[in-house]
C-alpha cells in the first residue's frame, strides 16, 4: 500500500467514523431532547395553532416497555387485526411507529363552525407506495394539494354533496413528508400541508406551550383547556354534577417497568381549585369505603396522591412493578361472570 | 478529477443549500423543507440514481476491461491461481475503493444537510444507517452487474452505460414486469423513505402500484450479485482474451 493509498483510507475511516459516531450520540441523546423535551417534539409545528388539545405518545418507547411486554407475557393479546394492518399497509405497529402528535381543534370548514375536528401527526417508517396502492384499491378519494395526494373517503356522495369531503367525520391521509403522515379531517390535513413552509402553528400558541414545557419528562402527555373539552363532553349534564370552573388540564405519563402518571388541573381561582379537591376528595372517600372489600381497588387507591396549591390541583399516580404485578394477579383471580344461556 | 467531481459534488450542494439558508437566500413562497426531507431527496436523486450506477459502470466494467486494454491481462493469468480470483480479488478491491469514497461523501451531506430547519441529527440517525447500507448493497450489485458486462463485452463503457442511464431508468417508469430486471428496482424498495413524493418518477411508481417488499429486494439483489459474479468467472475462465497489437 502506497503512502497516498494510506492516507487516502485513514481519511476515509476518519470522516466515516467522525460522522457516524456524531450522529450516534446525538441519537443517544436524542429521547430526551427531542422527544420530551421542553419544547415537545418537532411534529408539534403541523398542528393547528388553535387547537383546544394536543397531545404526544412516544409509540416506539411504550412498545418496548418492560410494562408492555409483562403485559404481553401475562395477557393473552389476539394481534389479528395489526397483523392485517401490516399485510395490508406494510406497517409493523410495534416497530415502524415512533411518535404521534395530536389536536383536537375548531374545524376550519366554514360549513362546520363551532365543531371541533382531530389531526394526527404520525412519524415512523412507512412505505408510502404501498399504503398510498392500499388505499387506492379500498376506492378511497384522491386529492391534490401542494404536489401532496390526500387520500379520503370514496366518493359515493361527490354527485350528490359537493362538500361532503369536508365533513368533520370524514378522513383525510396524506404523507406531509417522508416518513410522516397526517391523518383527521381533510381541512386540518390540508392546513397541516400549508404549515410544512411556516405559519401559525401549536408552537406558536404561547398558552399551550407553556404548559407543555411545565411537563415532567414523559413518554405520553396531553395539555388542553379543560372548558372546551367539559362543553363537548356534556359533563354538565352528567352524573358528577356540576364541575367546579376549571381553565386547563395537563396530564403526562412515563410508562417503563411501571406507570408514573400526574393529571393537573387549573382552576380559575383558587375557590374553583379548592371545590374540585373536595369533589375528588369526595370520590375517594367513596372509593376508600369500597376498597376495604376489594383489595385491589385499595391498592390501586394507595398509588394515587391528590395535590397542588392554589389553583393548580394535582393527581400524581405510581404504580410500581411490584404493585401492577399483585394488580394483574388478583385480576386473574378474579371470578368469571357467566353468560346467561339463551333459550332453555 | 472526475472522481472529485462525482463524490464531492453532492458535498458542494450540500454547502451551498446550507449557505442558502443561512442567508435565507430563495425564491419568495418557495416550498423550504426540513433538513432530513432535503437529505432523503439528495440520496435518492443523486446517490441512489446517479452516483452509484455511474461508479459501478466506470470501476465495475475495468475490472477486466482495463487489463485488457492496457495489455496487463497477461501476467495476471501467468499467475498460479484460478482465473476466476483474479476477477473476484479485483472486485473486492472495487468494493473497497468505492464504499471509502462514497460512504463517507454521504456522511458529511448528512451532518450538512439534515440540521437545516431545525432538522435533528439524531432523529435521522437510523435513516442515515439505512441509507450507508443501502449504498453499499448498490455498489455491491451494480459491480457484479458490471464486472460481467466488463468481463463479456467488447465496448463495456457503452454497455454499461447504456444499462445504467437508460435501460434502468426507463423500466422504472414502465408497467409490466421488466422492471424485474432491474437492480434499481430492488434497491429502492430497502428505503421507500428515502423516495421524494413528488418525483414524476414516483408519482408513476404510484401508478404502477408494484413495490417488492425489504426482504423480496435483499434475496433478489443477492441473487442478481451471486449469479452475475458466478458467469463473470465462468466467462473470465473460459473466454480466450485477444490483445491487439
Amino acid at each position: 500500500m502506497t503512502r497516498r493509498t494510506r492516507r487516502f483510507v485513514v481519511a476515509s475511516l476518519l470522516v466515516l467514523g467522525v460522522g457516524v459516531g456524531t450522529g450516534l450520540l446525538a441519537y443517544l441523546s436524542f429521547p430526551t431532547s427531542a422527544f420530551t423535551g421542553p419544547g415537545g417534539p418537532d411534529e408539534l409545528r403541523y398542528l393547528p395553532g388553535n387547537a383546544h388539545m394536543i397531545a404526544f405518545v412516544d409509540v416506539h418507547h411504550v412498545m418496548i416497555s418492560e410494562l408492555r411486554q409483562r403485559l404481553r407475557a401475562t395477557m393473552p393479546f389476539t394481534d389479528g387485526g395489526a397483523r392485517r394492518f401490516q399485510d395490508e399497509t406494510g406497517v409493523n405497529i410495534e416497530t415502524d411507529i415512533d411518535r404521534v402528535v395530536f389536536a383536537v381543534a375548531q374545524s376550519l370548514d366554514g360549513s362546520q363552525t363551532g365543531q371541533d375536528a382531530a389531526l394526527a401527526v404520525v412519524r415512523g417508517r412507512f412505505d408510502a407506495v404501498r399504503i398510498e396502492a392500499s388505499l387506492r384499491e379500498k376506492g378511497a378519494s384522491v386529492e391534490w394539494y401542494k404536489g401532496r395526494s390526500i387520500f379520503g373517503a370514496p366518493d359515493r356522495d361527490a354527485a350528490t354533496d359537493a362538500t361532503s369531503r369536508d365533513r368533520g367525520s370524514e378522513l383525510a391521509i396524506a404523507f406531509i413528508e417522508p416518513g410522516l403522515i397526517a391523518a383527521g379531517s381533510p381541512s386540518l390535513v390540508r392546513s397541516a400541508i400549508d404549515r410544512q413552509d411556516g405559519g401559525a402553528s401549536a408552537r406558536g400558541n404561547d398558552a399551550l406551550m407553556k404548559r407543555v414545557r411545565e411537563l415532567e419528562p414523559a413518554n405520553l402527555w396531553a395539555v388542553g383547556r379543560f372548558d372546551a373539552l367539559t362543553a363537548r363532553a356534556n359533563f354538565q349534564k352528567g352524573a358528577v354534577g356540576p364541575l367546579p370552573a376549571m381553565t386547563w388540564f395537563a396530564a403526562s405519563g412515563q410508562v417503563d417497568s411501571g406507570i408514573r402518571a400526574s393529571v393537573t388541573a387549573e382552576g380559575r381561582d383558587e375557590e374553583a381549585a379548592n371545590a374540585l379537591r373536595d369533589l375528588v376528595r369526595g370520590f375517594f372517600a367513596l372509593a376508600k369505603l369500597r376498597g376495604s372489600s376489594q383489595p385491589a381497588l385499595g391498592s390501586l387507591l394507595r398509588a394515587v396522591q391528590l395535590g397542588g396549591t392554589g389553583q393548580t390541583v394535582t393527581l400524581s399516580i405510581d404504580f410500581s412493578p411490584q404493585m401492577l404485578d399483585a394488580l394483574t394477579g388478583s385480576l386473574s383471580q378474579l371470578p368469571r361472570v357467566a353468560r346467561p344461556r339463551r333459550g332453555l | 478529477m472526475f472522481l472529485g467531481l462525482l463524490v464531492g459534488g453532492p458535498v458542494v450542494l450540500a454547502l451551498a443549500v446550507r449557505a442558502s439558508v443561512i442567508l435565507d437566500i430563495g425564491p419568495p413562497g418557495a416550498p423550504r423543507p426540513g433538513g432530513p426531507v432535503l437529505f432523503g431527496l439528495i440520496v435518492w436523486l443523486l446517490y441512489i440514481r446517479f452516483i452509484v450506477p455511474i461508479l459501478g459502470v466506470f470501476y465495475g466494467t475495468s475490472i477486466i476491461a482495463d487489463e485488457v486494454e492496457d495489455k496487463t491481462l497477461t501476467y495476471l493469468f501467468v499467475r498460479p491461481i484460478p482465473r476466476a480470483s483474479v476477477l473476484m480479488g479485483k472486485y473486492l478491491a472495487y468494493l473497497a475503493c468505492t464504499s471509502l469514497l462514497i460512504l463517507p461523501s454521504l456522511t458529511l451531506v448528512y451532518l450538512l444537510i439534515v440540521p437545516i430547519r431545525d432538522g435533528s441529527v439524531g432523529g435521522a440517525f437510523p435513516t442515515l444507517l439505512a441509507d450507508l447500507g443501502m449504498l453499499v448493497v448498490g455498489l455491491i450489485s451494480y459491480g457484479a452487474v458490471f464486472a460481467f458486462v466488463g468481463a463479456r463485452f467488447k465496448r463495456p463503457l457503452v454497455a454499461g452505460l447504456v444499462f445504467a442511464l437508460g435501460w434502468e431508468p426507463g423500466v422504472l417508469i414502465f408497467p409490466g414486469y421488466l422492471k424485474r430486471f432491474s437492480v434499481g428496482y430492488y434497491l429502492q424498495a430497502l428505503v421507500p423513505h428515502a423516495m421524494p413524493s413528488e418525483s414524476a418518477t414516483s408519482i408513476l411508481l404510484r401508478v404502477v402500484r408494484d413495490v417488492p417488499s425489504v426482504a423480496m429486494s435483499l434475496w433478489s439483489l443477492a441473487l442478481i450479485t451471486a449469479v452475475m459474479l458466478w458467469v463473470a468467472s465462468r466467462t473470465v475462465a473460459r473466454r480466450e482474451y485477444v490483445l491487439e497489437q
